[in-house]
């Protein structure tokens, strides 16, 4: 909550768009086992975009929550939006390569990619889905690359791999589902020469 | 803006979405069953039962017993939601595990005719590249294999085939692939110190079939067994992964009785002799029946069968049960039963053998998982089954 919170008065705080980023990234969703595959098939798209907000830095790291907003597609067993907040940990090097981690904590809301079949007074009709809420937890480590390493406000290029868990999944039956979300994507500065 | 954005998400979630195929009537015609006795005393007790899980929730049910009355199947509910089409006696439909009584007659025929014995290690028959790295497999027998003494890790419980198999729901998984998910892991007890189910046992058992006859482990049940006994409903995945006529099936997977169409996702037991049999209830009793009133096997090979273990823990939750070859001994209220059951996915069946009053009953659905399970899997389920077709005093005919 405090999280959320503090990013909130960073969002409307700051008073100048030309040092927010935008992180735009497509990727590949999987219900997978973490860290047992880098890549799984088939690809299951996802695109998500956010920004990032200054927080604390230092010559060698930088701590900057996060938020994102994204869609999935996982085809024949579900599709979801969702709003994620995260509190990211960048280790720079001085050639422009970063190691990237963060935390997060989103809301997902599911729909099925199928027709749904819903029981009522003793029977099954077809109905419209309602979607199912849930909690999606995630860790996130991964590479960037920073294309002017002497700039805090370069682009950067970043190849994320963010395992995360569905919960509730299926109450009494499976809690929890782990999945990971293979990212790659672009930070830039689209309000940068505007604001000058 | 709120209010257009919601529109605007549900539209483009809504576009998204897929919708089930819809058939003519004529795609699940089947031919119907000639011996389905419709004054059967228990006629009155079945329709009620079938009735109770269709108001339960569950979409399709077919119900038959077999006993001294002779055989009557009963079905109600739906076969196909999409095309409103009621379920029939004759459909066919999965029956997943129930093939490892299947596999497990199979294996004890093949030992009749002098092609194998039970207590030769699996390494007599399977190249060692089968079961390299699957951990107590090399010693096992192919006894240990059938009655789940083995201590081979089950490939189904793993969780990475689990989120793998969901990460493609249509993939159609080759043996080899399956066995994949039990090497490099632990044994579950060191070989003939207990019993614990394992999907991997019947995997090696079906390459042990192929091995000693040369053909594909799923000729071998048609030659020895649907043939003979005039299984005329049954199959086997691999020679028609989804025929035409099977009934559609259905997961409730975020238990909430929302259902979505699984037909095709049953991909990981097509080709495998843990599952993929497609049958439906009036040819499960019929092979029960025939099976425990020894007209299948031997005497010897029937006693083999029914050489009992009983795990050293029992489930509390769960009637008191003892693994056989294939097969496994539960005690209930009214004695013991014979009994195997089977998933695929949208899919269940069972069928149970009470020895003491000569009655074969089988059920099975078109649905499971979440709260699809409790109502026609689980103990009480299975009590009520029970109850009203074994007890002493069946709900007769009025």
């Amino acid at each position: 909550m405090q999280f959320a919170v503090m990013c909130c008065m960073l969002f409307f705080g700051q008073n100048s768009w030309s040092q927010r980023p935008v992180t735009l990234s497509i990727f590949n969703e999987s219900t997978a086992v973490p860290y047992d595959n880098l890549i799984n098939t088939p690809i299951h798209p996802g695109v998500q975009i956010g920004t990032e907000f200054h927080w604390k830095e230092s010559k060698h790291f930088r701590l900057y929550p996060s938020i994102s907003v994204g869609y999935m597609f996982h085809r024949k067993l579900f599709q979801g939006v969702y709003a994620n907040l995260e509190l990211g940990l960048d280790y720079k090097t001085s050639f422009g390569l970063n190691l990237k981690s963060k935390i997060g904590l989103g809301y997902l809301h599911t729909f099925s990619t199928q027709q749904e079949f819903q029981f009522n007074n003793g029977e099954y009709r077809s109905g419209r889905d309602k979607g199912n809420s849930r909690l999606m937890p995630s860790f996130t480590t991964g590479l960037g690359y920073r294309f002017n390493p002497k700039k805090n406000d370069s682009s950067e290029l970043f190849l994320l791999y963010q395992s995360w868990l569905e919960y509730p999944y299926s109450p009494g039956f499976i809690p929890l589902m782990a999945h990971t979300n293979l990212h790659l994507g672009l930070k830039f500065y689209p309000f940068e020469k505007n604001e000058r | 803006m709120g209010k257009m954005f919601q529109l605007l998400l549900l539209s483009f979630v809504c576009a998204c979405t897929e919708k089930d195929e819809v058939f003519e009537a004529s795609f699940y015609e089947c031919k119907s069953i000639e011996s389905n006795n419709l004054q059967h005393p228990l006629t009155n007790a079945m329709d009620v039962l079938a009735e109770d899980f269709i108001n339960k929730g569950v979409p399709g049910i077919m119900i038959s017993v077999r006993n001294s009355e002779g055989q009557y199947t009963v079905s109600k509910g739906k076969s196909d939601l999409a095309s409103d089409m009621d379920l029939k006696p004759c459909n066919s439909t999965r029956v997943g595990s129930t093939v490892k009584t299947f596999t497990a007659v199979t294996i004890l025929k093949l030992q009749e005719e002098g092609l194998l014995e039970l207590d030769d290690p699996i390494s007599t028959y399977l190249p060692s590249a089968v079961f390299e790295e699957i951990a107590n497999a090399e010693k096992s027998t192919i006894r240990q294999l059938l009655n789940h003494s083995s201590g081979i890790h089950n490939y189904i419980q793993d969780a990475k085939f689990q989120t793998a198999s969901l990460n493609n729901l249509i993939k159609e998984w080759q043996p080899e692939e399956l066995l994949a998910y039990s090497r490099g892991q632990n044994a579950y007890f060191a070989i003939g110190t207990d019993v614990r189910y394992s999907n991997t046992n019947y995997i090696l058992l079906g390459m042990i079939i192929e091995a000693v006859t040369g053909i594909p482990f799923y000729e071998v049940f048609k030659e020895k067994l649907f043939r003979p006994l005039d299984l005329n409903h049954t199959s086997f995945a691999a020679t028609d992964p989804v025929p035409d006529g099977i009934i559609r099936g259905y997961i409730d997977l975020y238990s909430n009785l929302n259902l979505i169409n699984a037909t095709y996702y049953s991909g990981w037991d097509y080709y495998s002799a843990d599952g993929g049999l497609i049958s439906n209830t009036s040819d499960l009793s019929l092979f029960l029946e025939k099976l425990f009133q020894g007209e299948l096997l031997s005497e010897t090979s029937l006693s083999e069968m029914m050489d009992w273990i009983a795990p050293n823990d029992q489930d509390k939750n769960g009637f008191e049960t003892f693994y056989g070859l294939g097969i496994f001994q539960i005690i209930t209220d009214y004695g013991p039963a014979y009994l195997h059951s089977g998933d695929a996915i949208g899919y269940f069946a069972s069928m149970v053998y009470f020895p003491n009053q000569d009655i074969t009953i089988s059920w099975a659905c078109n649905a499971n998982y979440g709260k699809i399970d409790a109502i026609v899997q689980s103990k009480e389920a299975m009590e009520q089954i029970f109850k009203s077709l074994v007890g002493p005093n069946p709900i007769f005919k009025k």
